[in-house]
């Protein structure tokens, strides 16, 4: 028998390292001790090996090295059953459920009440509803999962590995889809099943977040430990420093906005959900365009960069009509683009970083020569640009889809940035970026501007907007319904009052001065 | 802080060493597999004519043995391979693009009609006299490759659908033609006349000296032409927008490629090479036209593109390969009761392995758990 006086650690873990087949070493040497009840927040930036650590941990993964222990007891995890066994529940980001199912069938799912062969529903409601009860998880055992709200459905995840009994509780980036609301009755749920014995991970990087909820909070870095330290004793600023490794403000250092001739001129532009919107943008000027998701922003920057083609109105560049022009031919003008989603068209995964990185340049000197790709300076150029950019990849021949989402932002903004563009169309920037990356990316927009190209600069993230707009639009209903030419000093509720409606500038003010 | 942190940021040529080595593994992992996969194949072969209570080790003797006994044999086994090569290389562009082209026949009866025609009926001067029937084989094979190609591009059909129709009545076109229109009067089997000398790829045998059945120069031509794919692939723009256009055509139209242009190109490429594989069995093997003279090598084609995964490199050891097996199965036919089906065997497991990708996986698996064991 042991000594009583201090029970075993839920997790313990020592020395624990992955290294995939690729040579990506993506976590090393982690060690971690967590006690029975504790709430423990992982952070990091995307890449800090999170995630991976959370599959070794859940046996998605298998460890080059290092144990784990649970509960005192030295495991080898070959699978996730075992780790369900063993009583850990993962509830992923992508939330795995059966979309047909009721919420208490995806409950009970492997575990099913009654006899072999027959599942019985009842038992199964019923048994869903006490824990839902218990847990305080507001759960309809009887609705089917592709019919509730996003909220609900990770709360059937919570619920079915509680159902597997599990006492140790993963929950990989949890807040990331849920609304504000939704986001505060997780917390006290969680806390509750803190208080009835229950260990939970939380993976994170919104630091607000981790420091509401978690006890102690363990900072990630590139694949280590930092450090792990009591929640109620650091400060945002501290654990931010701890994830990137270097003290940093919040503030976008930038000089105020010198703008020159107009670059871009939009007049009454129409096409799908764009109905008649004018406006300029000079060189050397940020400029912000802010609206509830959904509101024209995607279809208007993809009319800008010839993804689609208008229906009526005009657009300039330098002067030249591009307005019916192909993808190409507003390369060729000098438009760059930073695409909203970087997955679907932003990269194509399969193919290396520095084919990714060459697609508006391929076919041209000096990267082509009499028909030829000149792959020296194709990979010349790709090591200069994950020198410079940063990016966290061994080779240029390394597929792109190998990288973490972070560092494939990086991949599309270093070669958006690095072509010169007159004009940048930069949709969601920073989306799934961590804060290390976010402050890079700031970086090199201000940079951008400030060697003379023209931004336009579309985010769901308001703060960002008025961080680093010189000028700002507001679109409604795929119209333009306001414009701040000195947006510092702006609020984001009273910009939000513009984006929801409650307030409009009049059109010759929104258009004063354009065309 | 730890100081471990900054010579991890640091670490770049660490990391690059470990990539280097793991992708040359991963390569060697993966010739290896190839090979392992057609001899699971051959063994699963091998239990079945056991099962039939044939001689299984004779046949099997006879299987991979056989291609090599005589140079005859050897002459055959290349002749098959260079057609067959060409074939692979012919889908494994259009594959590369995304484009399940599987209108390969089709084009091999086209380009074989149209080479035999110029190499019957023109007379040219020596060197124009092979060059130019070739030439009009691959025009008729890139002709018959745009038909799909722009029905796909710039109509969305299906474009399975579409060249599986084309080849439909490509064959029967052929097949009329030369019953009705070509059939040399002075043969009683259904056959045209034979092409001129002059047209005729210069055989091998009469270079080496030795008995090497219809191997011809065409065999030089087939490396030449896989040498120049993989540079078409790895090394042109066009080579970069298929790449681009088949592993994500969003980011290929977003990043200014012409999508529709790439894939028709595609199609085309892949055409010309079909008629090419034509012309090496009209002007080579058979020195004119018969009946069914493709013999359902174009979609043998196809499973030696997938064995080599697009690779045109490995389309060519693929193809060697894959013929020597198709020879050594119509040895085992002849000395052996074993009939050559044993051979399709073969690769219908080869096919299912390698669609499954079955083994590598398997293995991958095996070496990832002794890894975690350490």
């Amino acid at each position: 028998m042991e000594h009583r006086d201090k029970p075993p650690p839920a997790l313990q873990v020592t020395g624990l390292g992955k290294t995939y087949p690729n040579g990506t070493r993506a976590v090393s040497d982690v060690d971690l001790e967590i006690p029975v009840g504790e709430i423990r927040a992982i952070v990091g930036q995307n890449g800090a090996g999170k995630s991976t650590l959370m599959k070794l941990l859940y046996g998605l993964e298998h460890p080059s090295a290092g144990r784990i222990r649970i509960r005192g007891l030295q495991v080898r995890l070959s699978g996730p059953q075992d780790a369900i066994t063993l009583g850990v529940g993962m509830v992923h980001q992508n939330l795995m459920l059966v979309p047909s199912f009721t919420i208490a069938e995806n409950v009970v799912l492997g575990v099913e009440p009654g006899r072999a062969s027959r599942v019985d529903r009842t038992a199964a409601a019923e048994r869903t509803a006490a824990l839902a009860e218990e847990a305080g998880l507001a759960v309809d055992p009887e609705a089917r999962v592709d019919q509730v709200s996003v909220g609900m459905r990770q709360r059937a995840e919570i619920l079915k590995a509680l159902h597997r009994g599990a006492r140790i509780l993963i929950l990989d980036e949890p807040t990331a889809v849920l609304t504000p609301q939704e986001t505060t009755d997780l917390f006290e749920a969680v806390r509750r099943l803190r208080d009835s014995g229950m260990t939970v991970l939380f993976i994170s990087h919104k630091l607000k977040e981790v420091r509401e909820i978690s006890d102690r909070v363990t900072v990630m870095r590139a694949g280590s430990v930092v450090g792990t330290v009591e929640t109620h004793e650091a400060t945002a600023a501290e654990l931010a420093s701890m994830m990137v490794g270097r003290e940093m403000s919040l503030e976008v250092p930038r000089t105020p906005a010198r703008p020159g001739a107009t670059v871009l001129r939009v007049r009454d532009l129409a096409g799908p959900s764009v109905h008649g919107v004018s406006f300029g943008i000079a060189a050397g000027e940020i400029v912000g365009l802010a609206g509830v998701e959904g509101n024209g922003q995607t279809e208007l920057v993809e009319l800008l960069a010839g993804l689609r083609r208008p229906t009526a109105g005009s657009v300039t560049v330098d002067g030249a009509d591009v307005t019916r022009l192909d993808a190409a031919a507003h390369r060729r003008a000098g438009i760059a683009h930073v695409p909203e989603d970087r997955l679907s068209n932003g990269a194509a995964l399969d193919q290396s970083i520095a084919d990714n990185l060459i697609v508006d340049r391929y076919a041209r000197p000096p990267l082509a020569r009499r028909g030829t790709l000149r792959t020296r300076r194709v990979r010349d150029l790709a090591e200069e640009l994950i020198r410079r950019y940063a990016i966290r990849a061994p080779h240029p021949s390394v597929p792109a889809g190998a990288l973490s989402g972070g560092n494939l932002q990086k991949v599309v903004v270093a070669r958006e940035l690095s072509s010169g563009p007159r004009l940048l169309l930069a949709a969601q920037l920073t989306r799934g970026v961590d804060i290390g990356a976010m402050h890079f990316m700031y970086e090199r927009l201000v940079e951008a501007r400030d060697a003379g190209a023209a931004v336009l600069l579309v985010s769901a993230d308001l703060g960002e907007l008025l961080a680093l707009s010189d000028r700002l639009l507001v679109i409604k209903d795929g119209r333009l319904v306001a414009r701040f030419d000195d947006p510092a000093g702006l609020t984001e509720e009273a910009t939000g009052l513009y984006m929801l409606g409650v307030e409009q500038h009049t059109d010759e003010r929104i258009t004063a001065g354009v065309g | 802080m730890t100081p471990t942190v900054k010579t991890l940021v640091n670490a770049e040529p660490e990391g690059r060493s470990a990539f280097l080595a793991a992708r040359r593994t991963s390569t060697a992992v993966e010739l290896t597999m190839t090979v392992l996969t057609v001899a699971v194949a051959v063994l699963i072969a091998f239990l079945v004519i056991l099962a039939t209570g044939k001689d299984a080790s004779g046949a099997l003797g006879a299987l991979l043995t056989g291609p090599l006994d005589r140079t005859p044999r050897i002459g055959r086994w290349l002749a098959d391979a260079t057609t067959l090569s060409l074939l692979g290389l012919s889908v494994a562009i259009p594959f590369r693009a995304r484009q399940i082209s599987l209108g390969a026949e089709g084009q091999v009866y086209a380009g074989a009609l149209a080479g035999a025609l110029v190499a019957i009926h023109v007379p040219l001067p020596p060197v124009a006299a092979v060059l130019v029937p070739l030439g009009a084989a691959a025009l008729a094979g890139a002709a018959l490759g745009a038909v799909p190609g722009v029905m796909k591009a710039r109509l969305g059909a299906n474009e399975i659908v579409a060249t599986l129709m084309l080849n439909a009545v490509v064959v029967r076109v052929f097949d009329y033609l030369l019953t009705d229109h070509l059939r040399s009067p002075a043969s009683a089997a259904i056959q045209s006349d034979p092409v001129r000398p002059g047209s005729a790829l210069p055989l091998l045998s009469d270079f080496f000296g030795v008995p090497l059945d219809q191997a011809n120069i065409g065999l030089f031509g087939m490396l030449a032409v896989a040498a120049a794919v993989w540079f078409l692939l790895a090394r042109t723009p066009l080579g970069y927008r298929i790449r681009m256009t088949g592993s994500n055509p969003e980011f290929a139209l977003y990043g200014g490629i012409d999508v529709p242009r790439t894939i028709e190109w595609s199609f085309v490429i892949g055409g010309a090479l079909a008629g090419l594989a034509g012309a090496h069995l009209a002007l080579g093997v058979y020195g004119g036209l018969q009946p069914d003279m493709a013999g359902g090598l174009a979609f043998e084609g196809i499973v030696v593109a997938l064995l080599a995964r697009n690779n045109p490199v490995g389309v060519v050891a693929a193809a060697l390969l894959y013929s020597y097996l198709r020879v050594g199965g119509d040895v085992m036919e002849q000395q052996t009761d074993v009939g050559s089906e044993a051979v399709t065997i073969i690769q219908a497991v080869i096919v299912l392995l390698v669609t499954a990708r079955a083994l590598p996986e398997l293995v991958k698996r095996h070496l990832a758990r002794k890894e975690a064991g350490r």
